[in-house]
């Protein structure tokens, strides 16, 4: 009887205890997603390149450490900056998706710290020139400190920047948009979209051929 | 070993299945390699940095195509099936090398086990040729040692 007695109140504890993890663990679930909500609509901002009067813009999901975002970066990009950004005809928007190793995440911050002192896009370019393999260290916070220092930024307002890790929601609410809006599940993903709400989704290190087509189309 | 291989690709079905393997390695592995796309236009893309790896995934893919058809001629030769485990496994340890760039597998497995998917993709991306070469390397061996035991076994039943 006394047996049976303990059997149950431990049963009853346990399932307390469940109850009680659930709902934990339920509402720490909500609180984060209702804050992930609030901080989005401030901090979601990208910075494209090109005209303002372009009718075709193309929206890059990638990962700095990417090595196939690398190769598109050195094979197709050049084209089609000289042949259709420079022409004022699409503009170029990157959103960031780090996901391949843990120096993925500081170094799309950095290009936003890079952004508070308008050099975004060198900042950029210069990570995938300095590319090497994931996580091998090309990228640790001293490297793109001396990222930041070529290209003459200043170092205690970047320092400042890295360290306060202020832009780390910026990228997070990125990599959230990239999957959810543009269903990107890898890293280079396109999605070229123009003026009269038409889009072509473009999945990997797709050729030169490939975008003209598709932009072609569009404009 | 010239005999061996008459012998067996005699056998049209044997040269059905060697193709039948080439091209059930060799076009996955382009497309997850990022060489042939089919969406939104079909395009096929090698540049220098990557020629190498696309020559790589031919010869793995013939080595494999032979390794595997002249194994299953010998497994209904003699019955033994002991060398086509070592051509299977040839063949999956160089598939897995550099399916895992930063393509959809690599995701899946990094999203589905964080930091130890992480590593374990980023070493496969790194080590893709030294990986690829040592299962060719698997499968030359595997060749080498299926066409001396088929000419042994020819020498004897004839």
């Amino acid at each position: 009887m006394i047996l049976a007695n303990i059997k149950a109140l431990a049963v009853i504890g346990v399932a307390v205890a469940m109850v009680i993890g659930v709902s934990v663990s339920f509402s720490s679930y909500v609180s984060e997603f209702e804050n992930v909500q609030d901080r989005t609509p401030q901090t979601f901002r990208t910075i494209a390149l090109g005209s303002a009067s372009a009718t075709v813009t193309i929206v890059e999901v990638g990962d700095y450490q990417c090595e196939m975002c690398k190769l598109w970066f050195e094979k197709t990009r050049p084209q089609i900056i000289d042949n259709y950004v420079d022409t004022g005809k699409v503009n170029l928007i990157f959103i960031d998706m780090p996901f391949l190793g843990q120096d993925s995440l500081p170094a799309a911050v950095a290009t936003y710290c890079a952004d508070d002192q308008d050099k975004y896009w060198d900042y950029h370019v210069k990570l995938y020139q300095l590319q090497q393999h994931v996580d091998d260290g090309w990228a640790n916070a001293d490297r793109l400190s001396a990222i930041a220092f070529s290209l003459d930024l200043n170092m205690d307002v970047f320092d400042e920047c890295m360290e306060s890790k202020k832009h780390y929601d910026r990228v997070d609410f990125h990599k959230q948009k990239a999957k959810n809006d543009f269903g990107a599940n890898s890293t280079p993903t396109f999605v070229i979209v123009n003026t009269a709400g038409d889009s072509e989704k473009i999945v990997g290190a797709h050729p030169y051929s490939t975008f003209e087509k598709v932009i072609n189309s569009m404009l | 070993m010239k005999n061996t291989f008459e012998i067996v690709f005699s056998h049209p079905s044997y040269i059905l299945i060697a193709i039948g393997i080439f091209l059930l390695l060799f076009l996955p592995l382009i497309i997850v390699s990022e060489f042939l796309f089919f969406e939104p236009f079909m395009a096929f893309s090698i540049y220098p940095e990557t020629a190498l790896s696309f020559s790589l995934i031919v010869t793995l893919s013939c080595f494999s195509a032979l390794a595997v058809s002249m194994n299953v001629y010998r497994v209904k030769l003699i019955n033994d099936t002991r060398k086509i485990g070592s051509s299977i496994f040839g063949t999956i340890l160089g598939a897995s090398a550099g399916a895992c760039s930063c393509g959809p597998i690599a995701f899946s497995i990094i999203t589905t086990f964080g930091t130890a998917g992480s590593v374990a993709s980023s070493f496969l991306t790194i080590y893709e040729i030294p990986i690829r070469l040592a299962s060719i390397g698997i499968l030359i061996m595997v060749i080498f040692v299926t066409t001396k035991s088929l000419s042994h076994e020819c020498k004897i039943k004839s």
